[in-house]
């Protein structure tokens, strides 16, 4: 489901089904990084619908966590377990957090939950044909993991 | 013919180059092939109306295969390309579409993804199953059949309109 009114109805009314949040993590940068925040920000976001798609039935995409680039690691990460405590409290049993910024993989013991870190594909040239492909074949590895995710949880 | 295929190798390396980094945990040896379909604009400006060119009749089945196609949709803001996935399968004369959208909460179903149940349709997202001709299996959380797409051949070109109920 996506965060927006008409799936939030369903949300609320499914909400035992749709037990799974997945938050985009974005860094923002204003200075010479700018180009790759967009980057990572077009790519996660191609990648995080598609993954809606597949599994809108169990899965709400939320608003994306963001944060300046220059933000200390630590700083963001108590910033976003407030976020996945939060959510647990209201009922959600497995959170995936989807990122192209490898400093998360620093943090990923301690975020608990899943990580999925994704290395920056540059989609920017690419025909539209070819970018369905790249993207088709990356949600297909992506699958397997959170469909095991789900399966250990339980 | 061969430089088709000498161009699938280098995409299919590049894609094994980028995916070998995703976390540890990924294999990057198993990409699949896809059934797709190489959509000609011409086709798709559409000898058939409303319809999308979707496959080759001489590509279909008895079993389902996935074919991804897309065309634009106007919203009220802007202009985007929809990715729409179809099952489809012919048996005998008959060519169906199906939509892989669950009819439970709309996860997309997969055709004999789980070892346990053999050609259906399977849900990952709360085990909903279906037949091969889309209906739902009693005991499973969908209630109807899944949707099947108005189906059109022109010229051995398989032409998919909308997904519509079975019921
Ligand atoms: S969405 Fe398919 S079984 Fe629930």
């Amino acid at each position: 489901m996506k965060w927006i009114t008409n799936d939030i109805a369903s949300f609320i009314q499914e909400r035992k089904y749709i037990d799974t949040a997945l938050v985009p993590l974005l860094p923002v940068t204003f200075g010479s990084g700018v180009r790759q925040s967009a980057a990572m920000n077009e790519f996660i976001s191609i990648i995080s619908d598609e993954l809606e798609r597949q599994f809108k039935g169990r899965m709400l995409l939320v608003p994306p966590f963001t944060y300046l680039e220059t933000e200390d690691i630590h700083q963001r990460k108590e910033r976003l377990l407030e976020w996945a405590a939060e959510m647990k409290k209201e009922g959600t049993a497995h959170i995936i957090y989807i990122t192209a910024d490898s400093e998360w993989k620093k943090a990923e013991q301690s975020l608990g939950d899943l990580l999925v870190w994704m290395p920056l594909v540059p989609l920017e040239n690419m025909d539209m044909e070819y970018k369905r492909q790249v993207v088709s074949e990356q949600i297909k590895q992506l699958i397997p993991l959170i469909m095991e995710k789900w399966k250990m949880d339980t | 013919m061969v430089s088709e295929k000498d161009h699938n190798v280098s995409r299919r390396q590049f894609l094994t180059y980028t995916l070998t980094g995703v976390g540890g945990f990924m294999a990057a040896g198993m990409i699949l092939p896809m059934a797709r379909f190489a959509i000609d604009p011409v086709l798709q400006a559409g000898a058939a109306g409303d319809m999308t060119a979707v496959a080759d009749v001489s590509d279909l089945t008895e079993q389902p295969q996935r074919f991804d196609f897309s065309y634009e949709q106007k919203d009220a803001w802007y202009t985007s390309e929809v990715t729409e996935t179809a099952w489809i399968y012919q048996e005998g004369d008959e060519i169906v579409a199906l939509s892989p959208t669950c009819t439970h909460l709309g996860c997309t179903v997969n055709w004999d993804a789980n070892e346990d149940y053999p050609d259906q349709f399977f849900c990952p997202c709360h085990g909903g199953r279906f037949e091969k001709d889309g209906k739902n299996i009693e005991g499973t959380p969908p209630t109807e059949p899944l949707h099947k797409y108005e189906v059109e051949v022109q010229d051995g070109t398989v032409y998919l309109g909308k997904a519509e109920p079975q019921i």
